[in-house]
């Protein structure tokens, strides 16, 4: 519609409060980090010191670390999560019985808060009462009887980002509801021609979904990067910086007030975060007319 | 017959990883939820025995040592303004612009809408810093307006396509009876806009509901301490007693569970929609 003179200082009035506040923390908080990021501020003085927390950064090693794990949470997310999520998907858009149910449960980690989750799975992976060392000294591996999955060096990192196949749910939901759309011509089309469950799944379902596939690693690429909760709660980054994570590691320097330094952790966690989008972009987009 | 081979197979292939995957999600929980009625001797017995009495008063214990109470009233007070500012600000910033054209709308909606894909967590600082300069920092006001904004994104994303798809000729008849603006959103679209309003409210109340980060970040009296920040604290004020700390995670998690499963068309689409029509 047309908006009439007398009626401009209406619209106004009702994108107003949305553009302060997206000014307030969006715009302004993105331009001060990358400002204060070439400074040594502290929260009370600020001098310019050019590149200098860029290059300390890149020779800190647990800040290496820390960008490596984000890369492996998202890489795990891309090449397991979502295509598991993608194999529930294809076997649940069938609808037959009891579908429902088992999307509803599926998506239960999703629905309660990450900091519950990451309490809970501490306690599954707990040396003394554990359920996941109970289980393995049950089936046969008595080595891991009293096994600190979390506190060891070698185990942490596998056990916590392990646990996050637990998030499988959330990305077949977003597939499942794709599959609704798809006309039921193809498939009898395809009966006709006598294929196979396995056969329609595959060469009707799958590629109908595939841009949805995509947009799945997308997001589980975003939420990875950003994670914070269950490395914070369940390791707080350690042993000895092995679970580090790059929100941690600025949430660290926030507390020993490097605020300089911390932002310009952030602007690097940013720049990774537009990098991985705008290849997988690219990647994902000539996928998609080939 | 080859073919009844491969599809019984199939079939067992598809019980089989659901059967994991559920066996995944759901058993942690059932664990939890067993364990927070034994006594702290016998978790560390036999996981699957059943402990000889229900130990109910764990879960009066786990209330009151960590009043939880008022971490849940602070939750709620919280999440349910932080919605619906976000609800209020958004439809109208999404009326206007689904509804009308005006110089640097398609700008505007592109801007707000690149912000869903802004890793939030990169500003901690930038936001302690602002919150602390409009001196809000450890008040339920500064929580609010936080929450409030980091959903606008999504909740604009969301409403301004599903005003899109209502008809426009109602609007237009009610445009020509003299409603005015304000009018025309209040009284025409909003009751039309329920459905899509419930979505974007699902959306930003269970992110609310669910925060962490922000929460540590910008507040730090008991008071005030909303119960996902709460539970960071379990470890410690339990201390040595695991059977209370898991009454408690039972407890903080139940009321999402509860809503969800009452809910769950409306909260699967609220939390997938914004990434489904994207």
């Amino acid at each position: 519609m047309q908006i009439k003179k007398d009626e401009v200082v209406w619209l106004l009035l009702f994108i107003a409060p949305t553009i302060i506040l997206f000014f307030l923390f969006f715009i302004i908080p993105i331009l001060f980090l990358f400002v204060t990021s070439f400074t040594n501020w502290d929260g009370i003085s600020a001098e310019f010191v050019g590149l200098e927390n860029y290059t300390k950064l890149f020779n800190k090693k647990s800040f290496v670390r820390a960008i490596t794990n984000n890369l492996y949470w998202c890489l795990t997310a891309a090449l397991i999560t979502v295509p598991l999520a993608l194999i529930i998907a294809l076997l649940l858009a069938h609808r037959s019985r009891g579908w429902k149910v088992f999307r509803t449960v599926l998506f239960i980690p999703q629905v309660v808060s990450s900091a519950a989750i990451a309490m809970l799975w501490a306690a599954m992976f707990n040396a003394e009462y554990g359920l996941v060392n109970f289980l393995l000294d049950y089936i046969g591996f008595s080595d891991y009887k009293n096994h600190n999955w979390l506190g060891n060096v070698r185990t942490a990192n596998a056990a916590l980002i392990g646990f996050s196949l637990c998030y499988v749910g959330y990305f077949m939901v977003i597939m499942l509801a794709k599959t609704a759309g798809i006309s039921e011509d193809y498939y009898d089309a395809a009966n006709i021609d006598g294929a196979s469950q396995f056969q329609k799944d595959l060469h009707i379902t799958a590629p109908l979904i595939k841009s949805t596939f995509f947009l799945c690693i997308i997001l589980a690429v975003i939420f990875n990067l950003r994670q914070f909760e269950y490395v914070y709660l369940m390791t707080a980054g350690g042993p000895a910086n092995k679970t580090q994570v790059l929100v941690v590691y600025i949430w660290n320097e926030l507390s020993v007030q490097r605020l300089g330094r911390g932002n310009a952790a952030g602007v690097i966690m940013i720049a990774i975060g537009a990098i991985l989008l705008l290849s997988l972009r690219k990647l994902l987009k000539s996928e998609t007319y080939n | 017959m080859q073919r009844d081979l491969s599809s019984n197979f199939y079939f067992i292939f598809k019980w089989v990883i659901i059967i994991s995957f559920v066996f995944y999600a759901v058993f942690p929980f059932l664990w939890l939820v067993l364990a927070s009625l034994k006594t702290n001797a016998e978790l560390l017995d036999d996981p699957f025995k059943l402990p000889a009495v229900f130990q109910f008063q764990n879960y009066s214990n786990a209330i009151r040592e960590a009043g939880l109470g008022k971490l849940i009233i602070n939750s709620l007070v919280i999440s349910t303004s932080a919605t619906f500012l976000n609800i209020l600000f958004s439809s109208m910033c999404a009326f206007a612009i689904a509804r009308h054209t005006f110089w640097g709308k398609n700008v505007l909606f592109l801007m707000i809408t690149a912000g869903i894909l802004v890793p939030l967590n990169a500003l901690i600082i930038p936001y302690f810093a602002i919150i602390n300069f409009l001196n809000l920092y450890d008040t339920r006001l500064g929580l609010i307006l936080v929450y409030c904004a980091v959903g606008l994104p999504v909740s604009t994303f969301i409403l301004t396509e599903f005003f899109k798809s209502i008809p426009k000729e109602i609007e237009e008849a009610s445009f020509l009876d003299g409603c005015n603006f304000a009018a025309r959103y209040f009284r025409i679209m909003l009751p039309l806009a329920l459905p899509g309003l419930a979505t974007a409210g699902t959306f930003q109340f269970i992110l609310c509901w669910n925060e962490f980060i922000y929460a540590m970040l910008l507040t730090s009296s008991t008071d005030i301490r909303t119960i996902q920040f709460g539970i960071s604290y379990f470890t410690n004020q339990f201390f040595s007693d695991y059977v209370g700390m898991f009454a408690a995670v039972v407890i903080s998690i139940l009321p999402s569970i509860t809503v969800f499963v009452l809910f769950q068309e409306r909260v699967i689409n609220g939390l997938t929609a914004g990434s489904v029509k994207g």
